[in-house]
């Protein structure tokens, strides 16, 4: 008689799989790279010092002649050793020591400092812009379009699918909420008021216009765009572009912000603080949109604010604008208030 | 002795006797009383105690410091912000020139081989359309380096109905009716250009508004049956610009054709004038500006002559009551205004051009008054297109404009195809969308003009072309070149 109960087996079929076997994953086999640590056998053997100086101890050891120190520089050199007839100017003894140029005479100590900033006047020693993040191989995005259809990644054939699997990566516009260009969108949102949409959105398309009709732009070499920005006759061909450029062109990198109680004495202590692209953008475009309503007017009619604000985008890339003086504003108070930034500590 | 008037005697009579007596005697007297003072207005208040202005009230700063700071620029002069406003900008010097592109001729506006093709306007034909205004702000002319034009299904049908009425000598009269932004303006300008390539003599009354708007002055004109109106500065603005339009350098028709028969007119013509110097006497003196085109119009008449374009923009606001009144302050019928009523003669076929000439009409959707005799008239001609047999009928519970519908009969009317002037001598074009093909051909020559960044193939015109709403130009246009969302 069988026993009333199998242990061996199961009376229904269980949806079991045997766990695969551990996938072996190739180790990349240790590099054996040169030590940088010299062993004893590397030093070769010393020369034998002269018998007047045996000293064993390094600084002990008195200096050789003149003649014979400026030979061995010529051979470390491979050229001549310096000119034994003239003496070293002192510049170049204390070049590079802090101490001794402390305690050198004023007047020698105020031509160090002429000559140390190389840079020209008014530049500034630390980068005022900043280098989108994620933009692809270019810094820049030039807005150009590659006429060749992207290669369609081999899409394995999927039964039961109706259509082909779409091409990746997927088109930029691909998806309705971001099927428009961000600094289009951004912009038209903040020409709004008053919540229509729509009468924002033919004044975008009629600063556009304004921008690809204007005459091409003259740069200002003071007030340089973003590095990496196109001659300026490719602007009007390319109106978005145009936008994009006049906006993060003069976009504070900071901004400041007023902490009451942290100075003491009833003043508010002013803290730079970075800001994210968009932000950087939104607070450019209040800028002009502000600057554009203060214009005086010369035409009249549904065009006017269009183009107003055209003609301040124009004057802002032609460095002419009142709003780069605010960026230099920003800045600079951002860099006379770094000392107030606490950075957390370090673990 | 005591006086006449003593007082004394007031003691014995009652008070109110005692007042009026008083009056009587010294009618000045002036009792003392606390109500004049207590009635009186409350005294101002000092200006150093007016308290500050609440929160959001304006007030009225007249301090000189504030001035500093005001705009001291110059202003535009009156008028300029207004031309500003209305400039005609036909080019676009950012634009790339389109190597591929060539100009309308004669044989283009002949055949059917050019449909689909963008030509380009030539340039004599630029300045002619100039002139006659049929160029509209609205319009996208100033994106592209010249003017060009999309010679589409529509135009070529035109240019059939141009070449019979030239080759038969016949008047054939056409209304372009159509979607909003479908492209009527610009079929009419269309017209307008094959007919100065033809060097036909071309006409155009630029807007139907500003005749009926009452800007312009108006006068009875004598002897009239029932009374008609002239418009002396329009009408002499009008023969400016028809001298402008067709006295070209390659067809120099007005200076050189004599006039040949004896016209009566209000200012003496030299002997031998030519129509030059005729439409130059009703410029320089507008009081004779309407005897100056009827005699224009007879000359252009005579046998021998180019056939005529006559043509009109937003045909409905000459369809109802003008805003001008007559002597008895009642709107005058905008037909009874000279100037459009011998359009609506020919229009109608109540006259015909013994030439051949081609009748225009364009109708327009975004700026139209209500005028159901149009509309109806309009639909009926459509519907018999598509089947004779089901006509819509007339809706009792509208107001009819009788005069409209009897000018239109040849459109409503069950005999309509055999009105005046033969086998459908009156019709309606209807400008519908763009076919793929045309919508790739235009959509084309925007890329190559550097208007639209975009590969334009299949997917993307078919993309383009739905959302035009099946390929309305306007839309179009909007969706790959202007950015509008």
């Amino acid at each position: 008689m069988p026993p009333r109960l199998n242990l061996l087996n199961f009376t229904r079929s269980i949806p079991y799989r045997a766990k695969a076997q551990t996938q072996w994953l190739p180790c990349p086999v240790a590099q054996f790279a040169p030590t940088q640590a010299r062993t004893y056998s590397d030093v070769k053997a010393p020369q034998e010092p002269p018998a007047a100086d045996r000293s064993k101890r390094l600084d002990a050891q008195p200096l050789p002649h003149v003649s014979e120190e400026a030979a061995q520089m010529a051979e470390i050199t491979g050229g001549e050793g310096p000119d034994l007839s003239q003496a070293t100017p002192v510049e170049e003894v204390v070049k590079g020591d802090k101490e001794a140029e402390e305690k050198l005479p004023k007047i020698m100590q105020d031509q160090l400092k002429s000559k140390s900033s190389s840079a020209p006047k008014g530049s500034r020693s630390y980068s005022t812009s900043t280098t989108p993040i994620g933009g692809g191989s270019s810094a820049f995005d030039m807005g150009l379009m590659g006429f060749k259809s992207p290669p369609a990644a081999a899409a394995p054939t999927v039964p039961g699918l109706k259509f082909d699997m779409p091409a990746l990566p997927l088109p930029k516009d691909g998806h309705v909420k971001h099927r428009y260009d961000p600094v289009v969108d951004q912009v038209t949102n903040l020409l709004m008021r008053h919540g229509r949409k729509s009468v924002a959105q033919r004044n975008m398309a009629l600063i556009l216009q304004q921008l690809r009709t204007a005459p091409v732009p003259t740069i200002n070499p003071q007030r340089p765009l973003l590095p990496g920005a196109p001659p300026p006759s490719h602007l009007p061909l390319n109106p978005v572009l145009y936008l994009t450029l006049a906006i993060d062109s003069v976009a504070p990198l900071l901004r400041i912000r007023s902490q009451r109680g942290a100075a003491g004495g009833g003043v508010a202590l002013q803290i730079p603080v970075p800001l994210g692209q968009r932000q950087r953008r939104r607070i450019a475009i209040q800028w002009i949109l502000g600057s554009a309503s203060k214009r005086r007017t010369n035409v009249s009619g549904k065009t006017a604010y269009a183009q107003r604000v055209a003609s301040e985008l124009i004057a802002v890339v032609e460095g002419r604008s009142a709003v780069w003086e605010r960026r230099n504003a920003v800045h600079k108070l951002g860099v006379s208030a770094r000392s107030n930034i606490v950075l957390p500590r370090k673990k | 002795m005591p006086p006449s008037t003593c007082l004394w005697t007031l003691t014995q009579r009652s008070p109110e006797t005692a007042v009026r007596f008083l009056s009587k005697i010294h009618p000045q007297v002036v009792y003392f009383s606390t109500s004049q003072a207590r009635y009186a207005n409350p005294s101002p208040k000092k200006k150093t105690m007016t308290a500050a202005p609440k929160r959001g009230t304006k007030t009225l700063n007249t301090k000189k410091g504030r001035s500093a700071a005001q705009d001291t620029g110059k202003r535009p002069a009156p008028g300029d912000r207004k031309q500003a406003r209305k400039r005609i900008v036909l080019t676009n010097d950012n634009a790339l020139a389109v190597a591929s592109l060539k100009d309308m001729d004669k044989a283009d506006t002949t055949s059917e081989t050019s449909q689909g093709q963008v030509l380009g306007i030539p340039e004599a034909t630029v300045d002619a359309l100039r002139a006659v205004e049929a160029f509209k702000t609205t319009q996208g002319w100033n994106l592209f380096r010249r003017p060009a034009t999309l010679m589409r299904k529509e135009t070529i049908e035109l240019a059939k109905v141009m070449n019979e009425a030239e080759g038969q000598k016949r008047t054939l009269r056409r209304i372009l009716s159509g979607e909003r932004l479908s492209g009527k303006s610009t079929l009419l300008l269309q017209a307008l250009s094959m007919a100065f390539v033809r060097e036909w003599v071309v006409i155009n009354l630029p807007e139907a508004q500003d005749i009926v708007n009452a800007h312009t002055e108006y006068a009875p004109l004598p002897d009239s049956q029932p009374t008609q109106y002239t418009q002396d500065t329009y009408m002499a603005n009008l023969l400016g610009q028809i001298l402008k339009a067709n006295s070209s350098a390659s067809n120099p028709f007005l200076a050189k054709t004599q006039v040949t028969a004896n016209h009566t007119l209000p200012v003496a013509l030299p002997a031998n004038a030519s129509l030059k110097q005729l439409i130059e006497v009703g410029i320089v003196s507008p009081e004779a500006s309407w005897p100056v085109f009827l005699a224009l119009w007879r000359e252009l008449t005579q046998p021998g002559r180019p056939p005529i374009m006559l043509a009109i923009d937003g045909t409905a606001h000459v369809m109802k009551e003008s805003d001008y009144l007559n002597a008895q302050v009642k709107p005058i019928h905008s037909f009874d205004l000279a100037i459009v009523r011998h359009f609506i003669d020919h229009l109608s076929g109540a006259k015909s051009l013994p030439n051949g000439g081609v009748v225009l009409a364009a109708t327009s959707q975004s700026n139209a008054p209500k005028t159901p005799a149009l509309d109806f008239s309009i639909e009926v001609a459509e519907a018999r297109r598509v089947n004779p047999n089901n006509i819509p009928r007339w809706n009792p519970y509208k107001n009819i404009d009788p005069r409209v519908m009897e000018a239109f009969k040849d459109l409503h009317s069950p005999t309509a195809e055999n009105g005046a002037g033969g086998v459908n001598a009156m019709d309606v074009i209807k400008v519908g969308g763009l076919s793929k093909d045309e919508a790739r051909s235009i959509m084309e020559y925007y890329a190559e003009s550097g208007m639209l960044r975009a590969k334009v193939d299949d997917g993307f015109v078919t993309e383009k072309w739905s959302l035009a709403g099946m390929g309305n130009i306007g839309e179009l246009e909007r969706a790959s070149v202007r950015f509008r969302i």
